[in-house]
């Protein structure tokens, strides 16, 4: 029996991709089928960074294929990964240079923040995507420690700065403008300017992803980034604990309020790991988050322990993806950054949320 | 699930009429005159900062809209003529605007006649 490429489309059609949970050929990533005699050669191009799935997305598609299709002797799935820029409307201030701007976000200070947004940056390079980190957290700013970057950025032509790097990630942060215990005694617009500038004037290179570190509440940098920028979505970080759950539910609902889709939320801290004896307890109560995604019907993310090694790696400039990328600790963030780069794919095929044209007509 | 959310999915300003066209998720479309979104303006310059402190705009009969612009993805910023720009529309806003328009704008004509002031523009 021979086979042709309506066949191959629609065997696929019945196959799940097990991170988007949709089959391949909805998933639009379906592309360039070729059949001679019994051989069969195709192109998946998936719409997330997955580079440490590739090959287990290709021993899959060849394995159905040859299973659904009698008279196929041999299969060859090209895998690869291409993440599509968010789609805003004609008109906007893109920031130059990005896809796509996640925001990192908590209603209380001192969840986690920070550490997340690392190493979710991390986390989405390591799979093969090109990320930068912003600090929008003026007053506090942490990611030149936890990426252990020192010194000024360069600004050849004096008007744009070309962020630092460390890690693989392009990093900007107003810690690399000012001394380290300077503090930054500034009202509201200077803030936010100061928000502006680092976005605007950093020569990002080709971002698939931006990730912001926001500083914690719902105040002036929130409002700015909301206002200013087209952002992707959020992620809101919080701890179990009922404090930090109740100004979370604040971050999440701003966010509702101007129209910033929410990716998910992810729980710090869920549990303490005694590094004495192992002893894995809820200190800061248990459920918190998954009750508060179902409240909201948003995605829980995942959950990552309170354990020493993420704070001494973080306190160190090595964040825990790249001082371990082997540990379990490691798992749980790639799997939070796999789920937040199918959000985000799923995301720019909505074209529901896009600001409409605006149209000018002299009647 | 949260309500349905507002969103606006056309806009269109007549430049001659001075009627800014936007049309909504929910299938309604409201013509909205340009003097009425000035005077209902969401700026603290106009509602103030607390109720009771709202601030009565008067002579704008031929105000004329110079930009609209995005701010983010939830609402239009518009800048006017007369250099009001401060206003932050939300889709919300807005389409309270329309659904309430002969109430809200027969509101602001008694406000107007009370305080013996014109809308008459004064180039």
């Amino acid at each position: 029996m021979s086979v042709n490429e309506t066949d191959v489309q629609s065997a696929l059609k019945n196959l799940i991709d097990p991170n988007t949970k949709k089959d391949f050929v909805s998933g639009k990533s379906v592309k360039n089928i070729k059949v001679s005699g019994s051989d069969v050669s195709l192109d998946i191009l998936l719409g997330y960074p997955a580079k440490s799935v590739w090959a287990e997305i290709q021993s899959l598609v060849e394995n159905h294929l040859k299973t659904a299709l009698p008279g196929v002797t041999s299969v060859k799935a090209n895998v690869s990964s291409k993440v599509v820029p968010h789609a805003v409307q004609r008109g906007v201030k893109l920031v130059d240079g990005v896809k796509n701007i996640i925001a990192v976000a908590s209603g209380k200070g001192g969840v986690g923040k920070s550490t997340t947004a690392v190493n979710l940056a991390l986390a989405l390079a390591a799979e093969g995507a090109r990320v930068g980190i912003m600090d929008a957290d003026i007053y506090g700013p942490s990611q030149p420690t936890m990426l252990g970057i020192s010194g000024q950025p360069d600004s050849p032509d004096g008007t744009m700065m070309n962020p630092m790097t460390n890690h693989g990630l392009q990093v900007m942060s107003i810690g690399f403008l000012i001394d380290g215990d300077t503090p930054m005694i500034w009202r509201g617009p200077m803030a936010t300017q100061a928000l502006d500038q680092l976005l605007r004037k950093t020569k990002w290179d080709n971002l698939d992803y931006l990730v912001v570190d926001l500083p914690p509440g719902t105040g002036d940098i929130q409002l700015s980034l909301a206002q200013t920028v087209p952002v992707t979505g959020s992620i809101i970080v919080t701890t179990p604990q009922d404090i930090a759950l109740m100004d979370a539910r604040k971050g999440l609902k701003m966010f509702e309020k101007v129209d910033v889709k929410i990716i998910g939320i992810v729980e710090n801290m869920s549990t303490h790991i005694c590094s004495n004896c192992g002893h894995e307890e809820h200190i800061f109560g248990a459920g918190g988050g998954e009750k508060m995604c179902a409240d909201y019907s948003v995605e829980f993310l995942g959950g990552l322990p309170l354990d020493i090694r993420i704070r001494e790696q973080s306190d160190s400039g090595t964040p825990t993806v790249v001082a371990e990328p082997d540990s379990n600790l490691t798992k749980v963030y790639q799997q939070i950054a796999r789920r937040v780069a199918v959000k985000i794919a799923d995301m720019a095929q909505d074209h529901s949320a896009v600001f409409p044209k605006i149209v000018v007509q002299n009647t | 699930m949260k309500k349905m959310a507002f969103q606006a999915t056309g806009i269109t300003l007549h430049q001659e009429s001075r009627l800014l066209e936007i049309g909504f998720n929910d299938g309604q479309t409201f013509s909205f005159p340009y003097e009425y979104l000035r005077v209902y303006s969401p700026s603290a310059d106009v509602t103030g900062h607390l109720p009771g402190e709202e601030v009565l705009q008067v002579g704008k009969q031929d105000v004329r809209i110079k930009d609209v612009a995005p701010a983010g993805s939830y609402a239009l910023q518009i800048t006017f003529d007369d250099g009001h720009d401060s206003g932050i529309y939300t889709w919300e806003y807005l389409h309270g605007l329309g659904s309430r328009q002969s109430e809200l704008w027969q509101d602001y004509l008694e406000r107007m006649a009370a305080a013996n002031a014109s809308r008459e523009t004064k180039r």
